[in-house]
Parts: structure tokens; C-alpha cells; sequence
């Protein structure tokens, strides 16, 4: 029984027995975004726990490819989806110029295609872009590529944006995460 | 000349694809950054500003309710930069075992039990010079202190598992004094009665999966191998690239297919059989430092005595996607974090 805490093969140590080595991901995600919130005397404003985890979870790259692959639970989970809505104003961001950063990708290929497919008899490149092999799943991942994108097109470029981007970096952050994954 | 502009457009577009491709990935990351620092921005920047321009009655981090200063910016508030002293109540967890874990808290102090009618909450005190409302705000973006104190908390909590079922409160729980604290506990009392009653006899594990994008490609490939070995022969160098193309992204959604049907497997499994199931966002590589995609992150409630049998069902479900290229990490038992109410309104 006490062999079987481990899981096989990993450093994660284990709750029961805490050590340094507990994966400090597992730690922040328990200790931030769950648990009982009680209102103490020292009156913390807990958007500045969340503006933390915003960050953290803005590095979290697996999220975007998780939701690429249609594994998105997070989102149907209504605790989760309170906190979602907190960070809208980040994610909508991302999300749009993630958007709008892969349909240009696409209008790029597609302009490559169609300059060669003019050239070209047999069409394959028409193919290539609207032959979707599995229509349930692109849907499922983008949205098929339908008015509401188009309209998202025209949208100039994320006006509110900039006001963010002129806030002035901090050159400790880089800094602060190396040393918190060298600290153990 | 039609065969020319053909060559040229097959000799440009590998090119002109993987460019445009780099540059949206540029992008991508320079956003990613800019909104992360833009948020630290917020928080850091007025602490900054204070210390920089000795100008503190001016920088309040947000404009607070109590905007209307009477003072001009000139003369400096003395009793502004003097740093809060005396200490604050941090509180862990309630619990109904008498005995609290001989063991330090977040901040070296020891650990009390504060009791009232066989229901206590563990707490220590914590200097306000670190955890008062200002500097909190500071230290909690400062990833070390956060860990420090992360790990802290959880150390309590989980010496105190060990005595007995516990409701864990979220971090930074903190009260003027001991009075507090206990005025707390009486006023929720109720509603922890009600939590720990649920909570008894029961155990959160934690299961997370992470899977190899190379080996899922290759079972993929290897399940319908005619889907992706289509003649490139007899194509115009053009039209192979177009195709080959094609295929990668086949094979990527045939990759990601199989990773949804797993992760879907491996949780249904685990949810028919558990009290509770909560499903988490993956985890950020750089903290956990896993390898790998991680597809689901989730906790289970589990009652104490079919644990045993967890650790049985995650080892079949390892074996039967091990072809896979499938990791499975049980981590547990944990504090129950993920199953109690979120807030006191919730409580009651």
C-alpha cells in the first residue's frame, strides 16, 4: 500500500508525506484556486491572487492545444466557468488574435494555392483547404469559418489592446520565475 | 511559362509558408508575454512608483473609495511608508481532532487549535510586515514568497489530514487576532459541520494524463496506414507538397481524436467509480514539469476503503493504453481542496 503512493516513474511527491518535492503545480493550483474562501480581518482582494494564476495560466500552453483537441471539460464545469469570466478580458484577447493570427496563416496558404491553382487542372489545393476530413471535429474545435469570423476579420486590430501593452514591463519577472523553478 | 510559374510557385511556397508560420508564432508568444506582463504591471507598477518617486500618498494601488486626499502631493506622509507591525491570525482548516500537528506554520510561528465545542480551526501568526494587506498583494506576485508560503499551508494541512477529516480554507485566510478567528468558526459553524460531514471517511486523489504527441502519431499511422501513404509519385513537385501537407494535418487530427477517446476513457472510468469527480485545466509544463501533452487533470473523492482499488483501476487503465504512449500519475491522498464549497455564501 505504501509502495503504491508513488506513481511509477515520477518525482511528484506525495501528499501524506509532504516533501520539497511535491509538484509545486499541483500545490498552487489546490491552494489558489480552491478551498473554502472566507473573509478574514486582512481584507486581500483575491483579483490579486487571480491576476497571479491569470498569469500563470496565460503560460500554461497546453490549454490552447487541450481545447484544440476538443478536451474542454473546464469549460462545461460551472465553478470554472466563474473563473473564466473573470478573465475574459485576457482570454478574449488571446483568443481573438490567436484568431485572427492563424486566418491570416490561411489566407496566406490560401493565396499561395490559389496563384498555383489557377496554374493547376486538377484543383488539389481547393481540396486541401475545404476538403474537411472530419466536418464534426473542425467544427467542434473553430467554429465552421462562417459569418461570425468574417466579421471578426474586419474588426481592426484590438484597439484596447495597446493601453495594456504601455504598461511598463518588469524585468524582475523572467528573473522571479527562474529562481521559483530552481528553488524546490 | 506555365510550367515555370508553376516551378516557382512550388519552389516559393515551403518557404513562404514556414516564414508566415514563424512570424505567427512570433507573434503569438509576444502577445503571451505582453498580457503577462501587462498584469504584473498592474500590480507591480504603483509599489514601483512608491518606492521611486517618494511620492506615496499619490499611488494608491487602485483608486480606493477613500479617493479624496485633502493633501497635496508635496509633503510626503510620514506614516505612510512605515511598514505594518504586529502580527495577523493565519487560519489552514477546520477539523473535529483535538490534537493539532506539532509542526510550524506558514511563517515559523507554531500551530494552534482554537476550539469551541468540538470544532476547532488551525491557525498561527504571521508578521504584518509581510501579510498585510499591502504587502500580500506585493508578495503574492512574487512566485518564491508564493511557493513559501503555498507549501506552508499545504504542510499543515496535510500533517492535519492525518489526525482527521478537514475543511481546508483557500491561503491567505488571515485575522487581526485569535478572537477573530474563533468569532469565525462560530458564525460558519454550521456550515462546516455540514462539509465535514461529507467529507468523512473519504480521500481526494489526484490523476493526471500526459501522452507522447510522437507515439500518438505513430498509433495513429499505424491504424489506418492508407490514410497517409498516398502516392506522392507521378505529382508535380506542387502538388506532393500540397498532399504532403494534407496528410501531416490528417494525422494530427487523427492524433488528437485518439487523445480525446483516451482521456474520455480514462475519466469516465474513474468517474462512474468515485463520489466526486472535479476536472481541472492542464497544467503549465514550466511549473509541473511534465513532459508530454497532459490531457486530463482531475480529482477524485474516494471513499478510504476503496482506495486500494483506485490504485488498482489506474494500473489497468495504464496498461490498457500503454500502447499509447500514456502516462497516468495518482498523486494522494490530498487535502480535500477540490471538493468543498468555494465561498462562504456557499456555505451557507
Amino acid at each position: 500500500m505504501e509502495g503504491s503512493y508513488l506513481p511509477s516513474g515520477r518525482t511528484a511527491g506525495l501528499p501524506g508525506r509532504p516533501s520539497e518535492s511535491t509538484n509545486l503545480a499541483d500545490i498552487l493550483e489546490r491552494v489558489l484556486d480552491k478551498g473554502i474562501v472566507i473573509a478574514g480581518d486582512i481584507q486581500i482582494n483575491l483579483l490579486d491572487i487571480e491576476l497571479l494564476t491569470i498569469k500563470l495560466r496565460l503560460l500554461i500552453a497546453s490549454v490552447d492545444r487541450a481545447r484544440e483537441m476538443g478536451i474542454n471539460w473546464w469549460e462545461t464545469d460551472p465553478s470554472l466557468q466563474a473563473m473564466e469570466r473573470d478573465e475574459d478580458g485576457d482570454r478574449d484577447q488571446l483568443e481573438r488574435e490567436n484568431r485572427e493570427l492563424r486566418e491570416r496563416l490561411e489566407r496566406l496558404e490560401q493565396r499561395i494555392g490559389l496563384e498555383r491553382g489557377s496554374e493547376e487542372r486538377e484543383g488539389e489545393p481547393r481540396e486541401e483547404r475545404e476538403g474537411p476530413p472530419t466536418p464534426g471535429h473542425a467544427q467542434e474545435r473553430e467554429g465552421p469559418p462562417t459569418a461570425g469570423q468574417a466579421q471578426d476579420r474586419e474588426r481592426p486590430p484590438t484597439p484596447g489592446q495597446t493601453e495594456d501593452r504601455e504598461g511598463p514591463p518588469t524585468p524582475g519577472q523572467p528573473q522571479d520565475r527562474e529562481e521559483s523553478s530552481r528553488g524546490g | 511559362m506555365a510550367d515555370e510559374l508553376e516551378r516557382w510557385a512550388a519552389q516559393r511556397a515551403p518557404d513562404l509558408l514556414a516564414r508566415a508560420e514563424a512570424a505567427a508564432v512570433e507573434e503569438l508568444k509576444r502577445a503571451l508575454v505582453e498580457a503577462a506582463l501587462a498584469g504584473e504591471a498592474r500590480v507591480a507598477g504603483p509599489a514601483e512608483g512608491r518606492r521611486d518617486e517618494a511620492r506615496p500618498a499619490a499611488t494608491r494601488p487602485r483608486p480606493a473609495p477613500e479617493e479624496a486626499r485633502p493633501a497635496p502631493a508635496s509633503p510626503p506622509a510620514p506614516e505612510e511608508a512605515a511598514p505594518q507591525t504586529g502580527d495577523g491570525v493565519w487560519a489552514y482548516c477546520v477539523t473535529r481532532a483535538s490534537d493539532p500537528p506539532a509542526i510550524a506554520g506558514v511563517h515559523g510561528a507554531p500551530l494552534e487549535r482554537l476550539e469551541e465545542d468540538g470544532l476547532a480551526v488551525l491557525v498561527s501568526r504571521v508578521p504584518l510586515s509581510e501579510f498585510s494587506e499591502d504587502a500580500l498583494r506585493r508578495n503574492l506576485n512574487d512566485l518564491g514568497w508564493l511557493e513559501r508560503v503555498a507549501r506552508g499551508h499545504e504542510n499543515v494541512l496535510e500533517h492535519a489530514l492525518e489526525g482527521g477529516t478537514i475543511v481546508p480554507l483557500r491561503i491567505c485566510t488571515i485575522f487581526a487576532d485569535e478572537d477573530g478567528a474563533a468569532r469565525m468558526l462560530a458564525e460558519q459553524r454550521s456550515a462546516f459541520e455540514t462539509a465535514l460531514d461529507v467529507l468523512n471517511g473519504r480521500e481526494e486523489w489526484g490523476v493526471k494524463l500526459t501522452v507522447d504527441r510522437a507515439a500518438l502519431e505513430a498509433a495513429a499511422r499505424e491504424r489506418a496506414p492508407e490514410a497517409f501513404d498516398e502516392e506522392l509519385e507521378g505529382r508535380s513537385a506542387g502538388g506532393a507538397y500540397m498532399l504532403r501537407r494534407r496528410q501531416e494535418r490528417q494525422l494530427r487530427e487523427a492524433a488528437d481524436r485518439l487523445a480525446g477517446g483516451l482521456a474520455e476513457d480514462v475519466h469516465a472510468r474513474l468517474q462512474d467509480w468515485a463520489t466526486d469527480a472535479v476536472v481541472n485545466r492542464p497544467q503549465n509544463p514550466e511549473l509541473s514539469g511534465h513532459e508530454g501533452e497532459m490531457l486530463l487533470n482531475a480529482a477524485y473523492l474516494v471513499e478510504t476503503g476503496k482506495v486500494e482499488r483506485l490504485h488498482e483501476l489506474v494500473e489497468e487503465l495504464r496498461e490498457r493504453h500503454s500502447e499509447l504512449g500514456a502516462q497516468l500519475e495518482l498523486t494522494g491522498p490530498w487535502p480535500p481542496y477540490n471538493f468543498v464549497p468555494r465561498t462562504e455564501s456557499a456555505l451557507a
